[in-house]
C-alpha cells in the first residue's frame, strides 16, 4: 500500500476512535451534565396544610383535604423524584402499587440517615390520589412542612420530607 | 426540556443502543486488525478472522444473554470493554507479527483470543446464574477468606511460581494463573459487606487533634489488619503493585462508606512509611524507586532488572509523538514485555498521544459508568460493591499507566482488558458481569 493511503488510513482510524467516544458521551449526556432536579414548590402552593399533627385519627378515618389551593391533585403522578438528601435525583416510576419508605433494605425507597425509622411511611394510591401515611415513625413525616397525622393526599410537586430526604410526586 | 425527553428515550431502548455501539466497537476492532495486516504484511489474509470473529461473536452472544436475562442493565459497559479488549488483541497480534519476522515463537495473540472468549463466557455465566447480586451478602466472610487464600497461594511451596522476580503466579499442570486477580473481586465483595455492617461505628468521631476529628482507636483495627496484609504481599510476593492495589481499594471503600477523608490520609501515610522502610532494606523496592527517579542513569540502564525496560518504553512514546507512527509502523517490540506490562507504550507509540488519550477516555467512561451504577442504587451494599469494582479498575490503570509513564514507580500489574494475560482478562470480565448484574437490578427492582 502506498505511503499516502497508509497515512489516510491512520488518520481515519484515530478519527473513528474519537467518534466512538463522542457517540458514547452523547448517549450519557444526561449523566455527565446532571439531571436538573429543582423543587418546584412555589409560594402559592407550598403551605397546603393537609391534616393537623396531633389530632387522633377519626374512627372512620376519612381523609381530610383542608386546603383549597389550585395545586394539581396527584391523579396524574407518574414518578417520585428525590429532591434533597443522599439520593438526590433518584426517580422511581409509580405503578399504582404502594411505595414503602424507610431504613429497611426491603423498602422501595431506602433512606439511610439516622432520622428515618425502619418502616417510616408509605404512599398508597386511593381513588386516583396518592396518600402519604406515616407508620408511627419516631421523627415524623412532613408534607409541605407540616407533620402528617392521618393519611394525607400528596399533591403534585409538593415536598414530602422523611428524615433528611425530601421527595415530590411529578407528572 | 430536550434533556428530559432524551432520558425518556434512552432508558427503555438501552439494549438496542448497546447493539449499535457493539457493532461500532467490533467494527473498530476489524479496522485495527486490517490496518495492521496491510501495513506489516501488505495484505489482509484469513488470519484476520481468527483474531476478530471469535471475540465479535462472543460479544454478541453476551449481548443476547443480556437482552433476555438483564434487560435493564447498563448499555455502555459492554461496548467499551469490547473496544478495549479488541484493541489489546490487535496490538498483541501486531507484536506477534514482529516476533515472527524475528523467528521468535513465544506468541500471545491467539491465547489472548481464547482467554477473551472464556472470560466473556464467565461474565455471561455471572449474569445468568446470579439472579440478584444481593445474594452475595450471604457470603461476605466466605469471600473474605477466599480473597486472602487467593492472595497467599502464590507463596505456598510447590504450586507457587516466581516469574520475573515476583511471586504472583501458581502453576497447576503446565498452566499458570495469577490468583491475585480473582482475589480483588472476592475482597471487594468482602469489604462491601463488612463496611455496610460497620459503617455507623466507623463514622463515629473520636477525639479532636489539631482541628482534625480522629477516628476512635479501636476502629483502626481493621485498617491495621489490611495494612499488615498488604505489607506481607509486598515483602513475601515482592509485588508493590498488588500490595498498593489492595490497600488502595480498601481505603477508597472505607472512605465511600464513612465519608471521612481522615481514613484515607492515615492509610496513605501508613503505606508510604512502610514502603519507605521496606525500600531501606534494599533490594527490589529500592531498585524500582531508583529507576523511577533516575531512569537515564547509565549504570541503572545497563543493570539487570534496571531501568532498561522503562527507558525503552519512554523512547517508544517519544517516537510516537502526538500522532503516532500508525498501527504497524513503529517498533514497540523493542520494549521487553511490550504485550503485557508495556502495552500502553506500544499503543502510545503507534497511535500517538491522540490515540492514547482516546484509550484513557474509554477507561474514564467505563469507570464513570460503574460509579453511576452505584449512585443509582439506594442500598449501601450495592453502592459500595459497584464503587469498589469500578474503582479497582481505575486504580489498576493508574498504577500501571502511571508506572510506564514515570508518574509513580513502575510495578508489574496488567492494564485492565488490554494487556496479555488470561487471569487478568477473566477477572475483569467477571467484574463487568457483576456490574451489569448490579445495574440491571436498579431498574428491575423499581419497575
Amino acid at each position: 500500500m502506498s505511503e499516502l493511503a497508509l497515512f489516510l488510513v491512520r488518520v481515519a482510524f484515530v478519527g473513528v476512535l474519537w467518534i466512538f467516544i463522542f457517540t458514547i458521551i452523547s448517549v450519557l449526556r444526561a449523566d455527565l451534565f446532571g439531571q436538573r432536579v429543582v423543587s418546584r414548590v412555589t409560594e402559592e402552593n407550598s403551605p397546603t396544610v393537609v391534616s393537623k399533627p396531633i389530632l387522633p385519627a377519626a374512627p372512620n378515618s376519612t381523609v381530610r383535604v383542608l386546603a383549597t389551593s389550585d395545586a394539581p391533585a396527584s391523579a396524574g403522578a407518574t414518578k417520585l423524584v428525590i429532591t434533597e438528601g443522599e439520593n438526590t435525583g433518584f426517580e422511581l416510576p409509580l405503578t399504582g402499587r404502594e411505595v414503602t419508605i424507610g431504613r429497611a433494605i426491603s423498602s422501595d425507597i431506602v433512606i439511610t440517615d439516622e432520622y428515618a425509622s425502619t418502616q417510616h411511611a408509605k404512599l398508597v394510591l386511593m381513588n386516583d390520589d396518592w396518600l402519604i401515611q406515616d407508620l408511627n415513625s419516631t421523627n415524623g413525616t412532613y408534607l409541605a412542612g407540616t407533620r402528617v397525622g392521618t393519611p394525607a393526599v400528596v399533591k403534585l410537586n409538593t415536598p414530602v420530607k422523611v428524615g433528611k430526604t425530601v421527595f415530590e410526586l411529578r407528572a | 426540556m430536550a434533556r428530559s425527553l432524551n432520558i425518556a428515550r434512552v432508558i427503555p431502548r438501552n439494549r438496542n443502543i448497546e447493539a449499535l455501539l457493539l457493532l461500532f466497537a467490533v467494527g473498530i476492532n476489524a479496522f485495527e486488525l486490517a490496518q495492521i495486516q496491510l501495513s506489516v504484511i501488505d495484505v489482509v489474509n484469513g488470519d484476520f478472522f481468527i483474531y476478530w470473529a471469535p471475540i465479535a461473536t462472543a460479544a454478541f452472544v453476551f449481548h443476547l444473554v443480556l437482552r433476555f436475562r438483564a434487560r435493564d442493565a447498563d448499555s455502555l459497559l459492554l461496548p467499551l470493554a469490547v473496544l478495549l479488549n479488541g484493541l489489546g488483541v490487535a496490538m498483541i497480534y501486531r507484536l506477534d507479527l514482529a516476533k515472527i519476522s524475528n523467528h521468535d515463537t513465544d506468541l500471545f495473540a491467539f491465547k489472548q483470543v481464547i482467554w477473551t472468549v472464556v472470560a466473556i463466557a464467565a461474565a455471561a455465566a455471572v449474569v445468568l446464574y446470579i439472579p440478584n447480586h444481593l445474594f452475595l451478602r450471604k457470603y461476605v466472610y466466605l469471600s473474605g477468606v477466599i480473597g486472602l487464600v487467593l492472595l497467599i497461594l502464590p507463596v505456598v511451596p510447590f504450586i507457587g511460581r516466581r516469574i520475573n522476580g515476583a511471586s504472583l503466579w501458581i502453576a497447576i499442570g503446565g498452566f499458570t494463573f495469577q490468583p491475585g486477580e480473582l482475589a480483588k473481586i472476592a475482597l471487594t465483595i468482602f469489604f462491601a459487606g463488612y463496611l455496610v455492617q460497620r459503617k455507623d461505628s466507623l463514622s463515629v468521631t473520636g477525639r479532636k487533634l489539631l482541628g482534625v476529628q480522629l477516628p476512635r482507636a479501636r476502629e483502626l483495627g481493621p485498617i491495621l489488619i489490611f495494612w499488615v496484609a498488604s505489607l506481607l504481599v509486598l515483602v513475601l510476593e515482592k509485588d508493590l503493585g498488588t500490595s498498593l492495589l489492595f490497600f488502595g481499594l480498601f481505603l477508597v471503600m472505607i472512605y465511600t462508606a464513612t465519608g471521612r477523608a481522615i481514613y484515607v490520609a492515615v492509610g496513605m501515610g501508613m503505606f508510604l512509611v512502610s514502603g519507605l522502610l521496606v525500600s531501606q532494606l534494599g533490594g527490589y523496592v529500592q531498585g524500582r524507586i531508583d529507576s523511577w527517579l533516575n531512569p537515564l542513569d547509565d549504570t541503572l540502564y545497563n543493570a539487570s532488572g534496571g531501568s532498561y525496560q522503562l527507558v525503552q518504553g519512554m523512547f517508544g512514546l517519544a517516537h510516537g509523538g502526538l500522532t503516532g507512527t500508525g498501527l504497524g509502523g513503529g517498533f514497540p517490540q523493542l520494549v521487553p514485555l511490550a504485550e503485557s506490562d508495556f502495552i500502553v507504550t506500544s499503543i502510545g507509540e503507534e497511535l500517538g498521544l491522540i490515540g492514547l488519550f482516546a484509550v484513557f477516555a474509554v477507561y474514564i467512561l467505563f469507570v464513570a459508568r460503574g460509579i453511576r451504577i452505584a449512585v443509582n442504587h439506594t442500598d449501601d451494599f450495592s453502592r459500595l460493591l459497584s464503587v469498589g469494582l469500578s474503582f479497582v479498575i481505575a486504580l489498576q490503570c493508574f498504577i500501571v499507566i502511571g508506572g510506564v509513564t514515570r508518574v509513580v514507580p513502575l510495578t508489574g500489574l496488567t492494564t485492565p482488558l488490554l494487556a496479555a494475560g488470561g487471569s487478568s482478562l477473566l477477572a475483569n470480565w467477571i467484574i463487568i458481569g457483576l456490574l451489569l448484574r448490579i445495574s440491571d437490578s436498579v431498574r428491575s427492582e423499581t419497575a
